[in-house]
């Protein structure tokens, strides 16, 4: 089942963007064309706006979270070529930075996982690629990874820390040696792999969509042995890479579906098993994983409600 | 921004936006003339790749053609989703002929390239237009005002779309509506444009400003709107994009002037209504809103004119224009920095001579700066307003705690002017909720623990069990809550008691019967063979050498008969001897059983018996020992490449109530990643993990690392199901494990409720100012606030007395202050002295038991433990607490070791697993450790006979304990005092003419252990001293036979003048004449007592 427990009414007035909770769960951010970021608390199915964020001069097109590890801190990218984070300071949000380092609108923005500290990476229609590490007292490094994608990054999203497997491998705790890693899709219909070995390098280039990439979602890691991404793109196609970490470094795709308009924005649950794909025509559609491997899909969710169809999710478990 | 460029003075045809990868084809222009003056011509086919940073085109073909063109479009006809290179190129000739040429055969290099031609036009083709509904169908405009409709599929006779416009004139434009298939609109320099229904086979409607000065060279319909359509003007005088609307068709709807000079060509965005290109004499490339007339972007371009102009159908940032002077560029409109591109080749340049020093000059080489100015020019900003192609319209992203956050923004319909509309900008939270099955029973689960309904709920699992195995596992946990769960597991393992017991029974009626009837008279050979020697060795008292002899004669049964009569050492050495030469198939079973030696049985037995072997171990093993025996089949079991056998170890640590190593060998048997098959592993990980709490007193709340990922694996699925308050509960709590503390921290918070007394340590991590550098993994955890919450896995030690106590309440003497037993006084801290002897006898327990409060705050997780809220504690009722109601196996006694077997028959299994004897570990404290020793030690059983007296005991028993804090035992003191009375009331008290049967056997017990010296004489009695409840248990119950009870007292006269052996005489003849299942608890004791007094002399 899918059922709304919680309708905001942002009072935007523009398009909404984006839409993303916190850590927790229990604030909500939004973003939209009308050039504001807002926050909500939304606990116990209320909505209380804690912030109403001015300083975007276009349309704010996402909007992440930070571990709260770091406080209460919050990432906007906008079509005005800035990224700006924001920052609660005794309960009041206030600009804390602002990178201008973009020739073209910023399109995506996502804080690294918070093993790694305060990193953010945002891809631009500039098809740069800047990652702004904090450095302590207000101070950001930039580094930036030109020409990633040519006519525009649409999409950034980082490998979770865990080396998969390392659940089962090191349970004493020992840090294996994270490399740092992301994944962007952009207007060259590609997805690459950026690593970090030394300097910020292309690892791998992932071909299968025919026209834009949209976005691409790195699964969390569930301490199985291999990595995921899901990928959307222009040409209506989902697909879902994964690498078998410890064979080899070889990404295949398997189509999810082909929708019949773009796909714009994919999420994974935190448990990595359940995707969602939000297209054209306003279409929210979740899929999972069947036994045998396929992907099916289990609800379409119209305006926050859905039905969940239960043959996927009863899979034969009972032989020992 | 520039993207590529192609020298070339062409019309340009972009693929169909189907066509992946896109193709940009040009044809050599019939207008103008390149610089070298050729009238070659040729067809070219180039390929836009991106991802080649380089401004080249790659070219893909090239045709050599005897045409120059006026027009090239390229049409998707025919063309299916998937096909890599397909459509049709089209080409307005010269000579009034179009030509459809195939892109695929010209980039395969065929010869015959060419579909069709046809030249039925008078003069240049200078108009061509698609169909985008019929694709098949082709619009055409030439001189003359002649305009024809093609069909590609009957391509040799064109229709007509109606009667020629009058006066003949050029046709320089011609479009298809965007929005109704049957609508075209032509329009030709003179300005004037006509407006075509080809359903009616005639023009609807004709445009004109009557101007005469709108030279048209563009016309482009809507793309949305179907009455809309501009016209371009290349006229200087009017340099002018018109915005007609047919329903208004008097005056154009808007005029946009911002071009200076002519408009050469124009091209409507199909991929946002917003955007319209158009290029004109003053050089210029803009982008405008032709809703508004704003100019959204100028192209950075050189001073050339620009004669055509296209958007690419495939990517709606990118657009090709062809200018005069011989090119054709390819432009995004996203802005962006040529940056990149120079510092690539920079890159690479220095990347080839490398960065260190290439020359040897002993300087390395500075870094390359690219001029500033460059730098300046490089930037192209984007266009003033954000596409609507980037501009994500819908969102859907899962949150923690399953739950979804979901936008949409309903499609504006795009009217004149596409003014906001009031709309509701609505955000969606909403919980996702995939795994009905899995909450389902984890529901039930929960309330399995909550109600505490163990036995019903394993019933319902054995019930439902589909496999024999999972049959099998559910009914070895469920004994575990149940009476007797040894015995019961060897029910399960296939060895009914009661079958073996009749087995024994009729050996022992044939010995009874055999017994009496030995007695006549026999002669005492002296004779010198073995006979005779044997004779004189026992005359003489000599009883080695008389065993000696008789295992040199191959006589055991003499030899052993002999050496127990001559005491154990001699009896234990005779064993071994035998042993040495017995050869039979069972021996090294009995070798084991006789020799306690379990762990031989255990290591060596052929895996294909371990149900024998678990029942050997069921049936023997000492407490002390039992886990490890039980843990050591099932390692073996796990090891064994069987993957059957691996299965079946998951029995063995159940039976040893081994959580860790269940987790470990279920996982690997077991694909845990899903729900469903976690949820099994999880049901009786939680079922056993009560059990080994509810019989093992052990402190089950210390969580192993295996456990502790798939319980944490398993909260965070019930928290992706929604279920947060479910996943704080079955979240291990005692762990300082990061992970595991972090997920509890999330889960409070998610609940929403503001953690109680969050204020100072608000989240698990140090809260980080960044420091310089890298930061390494979180640190500060362990400051971590102790999160209460409802929880299965107790903070707080299980309090030794609840579980000790019931079991050594002196039952035999029901008035007995329950004040005057230590363990009752002291509460829990410290732990009765009972407890702490058996706890220090086994070294198992000795790790696990909570021996005193210090030990139990090492446990805990260094950070003060913060006062709890007074109300905030809700526990569900603490299972951790709960009275024992069954037997407890660390008091478990082996049965009487085998010293005689033929006059202690093995009886009734069940009343040997039944019967508990102080055995080995007694002796070393039991003297000083029960000022009473002669008080019936441990007494399990009569708990086990009103098991419903406990379950029935009050919550009250159970409840306050939970809010007992470790270092309060005085509540639960209280507790024991208030329920000790409803206790005793169960037992009734041995009538009184019976009374001095129990006296005067405790009596002749006691006297015995006051002679014995050797501890094993004196295990013995003590064992005796606990068997012999049965009795007491019976003449309370008065359930013996007269005969039986008669004979009882015979014996206690005869004790009474210490006149054993007729006690002993006594004996045999209630044996031999009572029913055997009657008397087989406590009379073989009975006669060990006897026999020792007799041996003793007391």
């Amino acid at each position: 089942m899918v059922s709304v427990i919680n309708t905001v009414d942002t009072s935007h007035e523009d398009m909404i963007h984006d839409a993303q909770m916190d850590y927790y769960g229990t604030r909500l951010a939004t973003c939209s064309s009308d050039r504001s970021v807002k926050i909500f608390d939304v606990r116990n199915g209320g909505q209380i706006l804690i912030a109403d964020l001015r300083g975007h001069e276009g349309p704010v097109w996402q909007v992440a979270w930070a571990h709260p590890m770091y406080g209460n801190i919050l990432a906007s990218c906008s079509y005005d070529r800035k990224v700006i984070i924001w920052r609660e300071e005794n309960g009041t949000w206030e600009k804390s930075h602002e990178h201008a380092g973009h020739d073209s609108s910023v399109n995506s923005v996502c804080w690294a996982p918070h093993d790694y500290g305060l990193i953010l990476a945002c891809g631009s229609s500039d098809g740069a690629i800047s990652l702004l590490t904090y450095t302590g007292e207000g101070q950001w490094e930039v580094k930036k990874i030109n020409n990633a994608h040519t006519i525009g990054c649409n999409a950034v999203s980082w490998a979770p820390a865990v080396v998969p497997g390392s659940l089962i491998d090191h349970p004493s705790g020992q840090k294996p040696n994270y490399i740092k890693r992301f994944a962007s899709g952009g207007c060259d219909n590609l997805i690459k792999l950026e690593e970090e070995d030394g300097q910020w390098k292309e690892e791998q280039k992932l071909e299968a969509h025919s026209d834009w990439v949209r976005d691409v979602a790195w699964a969390p890691s569930i301490g199985l042995p291999t990595s995921t991404i899901a990928s959307c793109s222009q040409d209506g196609r989902v697909f879902i890479w994964t690498c078998d970490d410890a064979s080899s470094n070889t990404w295949s795709p398997k189509l999810l579906h082909k929708f019949n308009d773009v796909v714009w924005h994919v999420s994974w649950s935190i448990t990595a098993n359940i995707l969602a794909v939000s297209g054209g025509d306003n279409k929210v559609t979740l899929w999972k994983e069947s036994v045998d491997g396929q992907w099916v899909c289990i609800s379409d969710v119209n305006k926050g409600q859905g039905s969940v169809s239960a043959s996927v999710t009863e899979g034969q478990q009972n032989e020992q | 921004m520039k993207l590529k460029e192609v020298d070339r003075t062409a019309m340009q045809a972009w693929s169909p936006a189907q066509n992946h990868p896109i193709y940009l084809a040009t044809g050599t222009s019939a207008q103008q003339l390149d610089a070298t003056f050729s009238t070659n011509a040729s067809l070219e086919i180039f390929e836009l790749d991106l991802s080649d940073p380089s401004l080249d085109m790659k070219s893909c073909a090239t045709f050599s053609s005897s045409h120059r063109y006026h027009k090239l479009i390229w049409g998707p006809y025919k063309m299916d989703s998937k096909g890599d290179v397909s459509g049709v190129l089209i080409a307005g000739g010269e000579n009034g002929n179009i030509i459809l040429y195939d892109p695929s055969k010209i980039i395969a290099g065929d010869k015959e390239v060419v579909i069709a031609q046809n030249d039925k036009h008078t003069g240049p083709v200078r108009a061509l237009d698609v169909n985008i509904f019929q694709t098949n169908l082709v619009a055409s405009g030439a001189n003359e005002s002649e305009i024809y409709i093609w069909d590609l599929n009957n391509f040799a006779t064109p229709m007509t779309p109606g009667a020629k416009t009058q006066p003949p004139e050029d046709i320089s434009c011609i479009a298809w509506n965007r929005q109704v298939q049957h609508i075209l609109a032509s329009a030709s320099p003179s300005g004037r444009a006509t407006v075509w229904d080809l359903r009616k086979n005639e023009p609807i409607i004709k445009v004109s400003d009557h101007s005469n000065r709108m030279h048209c060279s563009g016309l482009a319909w809507h793309p949305d709107v179907a009455t809309q359509m501009v016209l371009a003007s290349e006229d200087d005088r009017l340099p002018v994009i018109q915005m007609w609307d047919l329903r208004f068709a008097s005056s154009p709807l808007r005029v946009l002037e911002n071009h200076a000079r002519g408009i050469l060509a124009i091209a409507w965005s199909m991929a946002d209504p917003e955007l319209l290109l158009s290029c004109g004499k003053d050089a210029k490339i803009l982008c405008s809103n032709p809703n508004t007339g704003e100019v959204l972007y100028e192209l950075p371009t050189n001073t050339q004119w620009c004669f055509d102009i296209q958007w690419c159908p495939r990517n709606p940032a990118v657009l090709s224009a062809a200018s005069f002077d011989g090119r054709i560029s390819v432009y995004s409109i996203m802005g962006g920095s040529t940056d990149g591109l120079r510092q690539k080749q920079v890159d690479k340049l220095s990347s080839s001579f490398g960065n260190l020093d290439p020359f040897g000059t002993g300087q390395p080489l500075p870094p390359l700066q690219i001029p500033q100015q460059t730098a300046q020019h490089s930037i192209v900003l984007p266009l003033k307003k954000p596409p609507k192609w980037i501009r994500r319209p819908v969102g859907a992203s899962f949150s923690f705690g399953g739950k979804l956050v979901t936008f949409e923004n309903v499609r504006m319909p795009s009217h004149q002017g596409a003014e906001q509309q009031q709309q509701q900008h609505h955000v969606f939270i909403s919980q996702v909720v995939t795994e009905k099955e899995f909450l389902s029973r984890s529901d039930q689960l929960q309330q399995a623990v909550q109600s505490q309904g163990f036995i019903n709920y394993c019933q319902k699992k054995i019930d439902a069990s589909q496999t024999e195995f999972e049959k099998n596992v559910w009914s070895f946990l469920k004994v575990n809550f149940e009476d007797d769960s040894r015995g019961k597991y060897l029910e399960l393992l296939g060895y009914r008691k009661e079958d073996l017991g009749k087995k024994h029974i009729k050996e022992e009626k044939e010995e009874s019967e055999f017994l009496p009837s030995s007695g006549g008279t026999f002669n005492i050979s002296v004779s010198g063979d073995i006979d005779g020697l044997i004779t004189q060795a026992l005359l003489t008292g000599n009883f080695e050498s008389a065993v000696d002899l008789c295992l040199h004669d191959n006589r055991m049964a003499d030899a052993i008969i002999l050496a127990i009569a001559g005491g154990q050492e001699l009896l234990a050495r005779t064993q071994k001897k035998y042993f040495a030469k017995s050869q039979s198939k069972i021996t090294r079973l009995i070798t084991a059983v006789v020799m306690k030696n379990w762990k031989e049985i255990v290591e060596s037995c052929d895996l294909k018996n371990w149900r024998e072997a678990l029942a050997a171990v069921l049936t023997y093993a000492k407490p002390d020992e039992f886990s490890a025996l039980c843990d050591l089949l099932g390692t073996r079991l796990e090891n064994e490449g069987d993957s059957l056998l691996q299965t079946q170890a998951c029995l063995c640590y159940i039976c040893a109530g081994n959580v860790e190593k269940l987790v470990a060998c279920w996982t690997k048997a077991q694909d845990g990643s899903h729900p469903l098959s976690l949820q099994d592993l999880i049901e009786k990980v939680v079922i056993l993990r009560k059990a080994v709490q509810l019989t093992q007193a052990m402190d089950t709340s210390t969580v192993g690392v295996l456990l502790a990922a798939k319980m944490s694996q398993y909260a965070n699925l019930l928290a992706a199901q929604g279920s947060i308050a479910a996943a704080l509960a079955f979240l291990p709590d005692n762990t300082n494990q990061p992970n595991i503390m972090q997920l509890r921290d999330r889960l409070c918070r998610a609940q929403g409720e503001p953690v109680a007394g969050h204020e100072s340590p608000k989240i698990p991590y140090e809260k980080q100012q960044l420091p310089k550098g890298r930061p390494g993994p979180v640190a500060g955890h362990h400051q971590m606030p102790r999160v209460q919450t409802q929880q299965y896995y107790p903070h707080v030690r299980i309090a030794p007395t609840v579980t000790t106590w019931s079991n050594k309440t002196p039952t035999a003497l029901p008035s007995h202050p329950p004040a005057a037993s230590p363990s009752d006084t002291q509460g829990e801290n410290p732990p009765p002295p009972g407890f702490i002897m058996h706890g220090n006898v086994n070294p198992n327990a000795a790790g696990q038991l909570p021996t005193s409060p210090g030990h139990m705050h090492t446990q805990v997780p260094p950070y003060p433990q913060p006062q709890r809220p007074q109300n905030g504690w809700n526990d569900p009722p603490a299972l951790n607490r709960v009275p024992k109601k069954k037997k407890m196996p660390e008091n478990f006694m082996p049965p009487v070791p085998i010293t005689s077997p033929i006059m202690n028959p093995l009886g009734d299994p069940q009343s040997q697993m039944l019967q508990q004897q102080p055995s080995a570990p007694v002796p070393l404290s039991s003297q000083s450790s029960f000022p009473q020793p002669h008080l019936p030690g441990g007494q399990p059983f009569h708990g086990v006979q009103q098991p419903l007296g406990q379950t029935g005991m009050p919550p009250s028993f159970s409840k306050p304990n939970i809010e007992g804090a470790p270092g309060a035992p005085i509540g639960n003191t209280f507790q024991h005092v208030q329920s000790l009375p409803t206790k005793k009331i169960t037992k009734k008290p041995i009538p009184d003419e019976h009374l001095i049967l129990k006296t005067t056997f405790e009596d002749l017990i006691q006297r015995c252990l006051s002679s014995a010296t050797d501890p094993q004489t004196k295990r013995k009695l003590d064992d005796a001293s606990k068997r012999l409840e049965f009795l007491y248990d019976k003449l309370r119950e008065q359930t013996l036979s007269p005969t039986i009870t008669s004979g009882l007292h015979n014996i206690a006269r005869s004790i009474e003048t210490r006149n054993y052996s007729e006690g002993l005489t006594m004996h045999t003849h209630i044996v031999s004449t009572s029913n055997f299942s009657e008397t087989s608890a406590f009379m073989p004791v009975l006669k060990v007592v006897l026999t020792q007094a007799n041996k003793l002399g007391v």
